[in-house]
């Protein structure tokens, strides 16, 4: 049974914030060293649950509570975090609706479910939200939209905007952008893992060690998206700033316009949306 | 452009039926079939002659070249340095100005740049400038530019005319009538144009200021980015470089004596039939400069 003991206040301070989580995967993990190194939440303040042992040990080494018991998450935090695999969360939030209240926020993580379907299969009244994050969540340089339901407010917005912040991007959108962030951000990142590759095998190609190539690889994408972040300026813009008239740059430019690059990026951020929404709808 | 009084132009071309000839009398400018008449009344040459036919025409004028002269070349692919070597043969300093322009000049609307020879004055260039600026956008730049400006806005009206006419098809195909869609595809890049001369703003920004999310234009760049689109005109103005640094080198090794040149290049031209520009189709065509001679 579960020690249904005095419950937490509901509050809105971050840092008399219950935090729970349901699933304790990767992203889930990603989420919480977030909230973690930017000091919003102690992490004796974290519950976390998962089936089996295997991600919680990572979690217990951060400070974290750990459980098997997704309704002891939900009855010992305010804001839950919903982070199962998607097959699996109806069957779990059958198991936690007769625990969801009034005073709950639930953020669900999971790829493809809707809004609409969250609150249908939670009772009426439930505060929810849904969050797309990515990968780089877990080195606090993630890119992440959320959406919220018909009883989530500007409040909880705030709160999850304000939580997030530590992570990285956290913007709220309109729940049909949630996909296509998906393709460009979600997905996105591998796009970005190929490049770097390919530029490092460029480099072995001309003579260079692979290990070398590679930091230097992931050093200029770094470098790069930094000064479009920070100066603000359109990538076109920049692109010109390094072409030198006759120079190396704009010959390997051609190249890339040669092989129609734009276009196949194009494409990609595009078949990944359309597989989210396709996967959605299943 | 009302920069010159048309008196104070005078063109000499050896035939006197094309179309250009009566074009030009019409608008008063002086006509002769002496191109050592053009020499003596003016102050600034212009040399508009095919390049094979330069070395030519330079060996037929030189002669009368005096100092005051400014010689300017628009022939593509033929350096200062070659009309310099010829001139100098008949004038120890002659001043000579290369330049490239392009057909929208006729409209107003040319990109004139221009390089200045070793004898050649800052204001002799800046004379050059004013002229040209009365026909369009000139600038002075370095001669070994002049090749790449030819691939971009000396063949870039080519290119235009050419996505105009394909755009128009485009328009066609949807159902409008041909003359409306040519005029519209016209307007839409002289606007475009217009907006991007005037503006701050990087070309890419201003494309993305007209794509709306999801929305048509940017459904239809997907398509252009998919043909290769950019990097088709990225080849289009290499390969016209290229091939007028080609031209210029097949001229540089001339081998073949003037005299040998004039017989088969006069028939040649004779053969050739006459365009509407004005570059190829006079021998040599002369401009005056304010103070005329006579």
């Amino acid at each position: 049974g579960v020690a249904l003991g005095a419950w937490p206040r509901v509050t809105m301070e971050a840092s008399e914030l219950w935090v729970g989580f349901v699933g304790a995967g990767r992203m889930a993990g990603g989420l919480v060293r977030g909230l973690l190194q930017a000091g919003k939440v102690p992490a004796s303040n974290v519950l976390a649950s998962a089936p089996s042992d295997k991600n919680l040990d990572a979690w217990r080494v951060l400070g974290c509570r750990t459980t098997h018991c997704n309704l002891e998450v939900v009855y010992r935090s305010t804001l839950v975090f919903l982070a199962t695999k998607p097959h699996i969360l109806p069957g779990v939030l059958e198991e936690i609706r007769p625990a969801v209240g009034s005073q709950h926020i639930v953020v669900s993580l999971v790829a493809g479910v809707t809004i609409q379907t969250l609150q249908r299969l939670l009772p009426p009244g439930t505060k929810v939200l849904r969050i797309m994050p990515n990968l780089p969540c877990v080195v606090q340089a993630g890119a992440m939209v959320f959406s919220r339901g018909s009883n989530a407010g500007d409040e909880e917005a705030a709160l999850l905007k304000s939580l997030l912040s530590s992570c990285g991007l956290c913007e709220e959108v309109p729940e049909s952008y949630i996909d296509i962030h998906t393709g460009l951000s979600g997905s996105g990142v591998a796009y970005v893992y190929l490049f770097a590759e390919a530029l490092a095998e460029g480099a072995v190609k001309m003579g260079m060690p692979g290990a070398l190539a590679s930091r230097i690889a992931a050093q200029t994408l770094l470098g790069a998206a930094k000064m479009l972040l920070e100066t603000g300026e359109h990538p076109a813009k920049l692109r010109g700033d390094v072409c030198t008239p006759g120079g190396t740059t704009i010959y390997a430019l051609h190249q890339l316009e040669k092989g129609a690059l734009r276009a196949t990026i194009m494409d990609a951020v595009e078949a990944a949306t359309n597989r989210a929404c396709d996967m959605a709808k299943d | 452009a009302g920069v010159l009084a048309a008196h104070k132009i005078t063109a000499s071309s050896p035939d006197t039926d094309l179309p250009t000839v009566s074009g030009l009398r019409k608008m008063g400018v002086n006509f002769t079939v002496s191109n050592k008449d053009t020499v003596k009344s003016s102050d600034v040459l212009f040399l508009a002659v095919k390049p094979p036919i330069i070395p030519f025409i330079l060996e037929e004028v030189g002669p009368d070249i005096e100092p005051r002269h400014i010689v300017v070349s628009c022939a593509a692919g033929v350096t200062i340095s070659s009309i310099e070597k010829k001139l100098s043969t008949f004038c120890p300093t002659p001043k000579v100005i290369r330049c490239m322009t392009n057909t929208p000049v006729i409209v107003r609307e040319g990109a004139t740049v221009y390089a200045t020879g070793t004898h050649a004055d800052v204001e002799d260039g800046k004379l050059l400038e004013q002229l040209m600026a009365s026909v369009g956008f000139c600038t002075e730049v370095e001669e070994d530019l002049i090749d790449a400006v030819t691939g971009l806005s000396g063949s870039g009206p080519a290119y235009a005319f050419t996505a105009l006419d394909a755009l128009a098809d485009g328009g066609v195909k949807m159902g409008l009538p041909r003359r409306l869609a040519v005029r519209l595809g016209a307007q839409a890049l002289l606007g475009a144009a217009k907006m991007l001369l005037e503006s701050e703003q990087h070309p890419g920004q201003l494309k993305d200021n007209v794509c709306s999310p999801g929305g048509a234009t940017i459904h239809a760049l997907h398509f252009l980015e998919s043909g290769g689109f950019r990097s088709l005109l990225i080849n289009a103005v290499e390969a016209s470089c290229i091939r007028t640094r080609e031209l210029q080198h097949l001229a540089d090794q001339e081998k073949i004596s003037p005299a040998a040149i004039k017989k088969t290049l006069l028939d040649k031209v004779k053969l050739e039939s006459p365009s509407l520009s004005v570059a190829s189709a006079s021998k040599v065509s002369l401009f005056t400069s304010k103070t005329k001679k006579n």
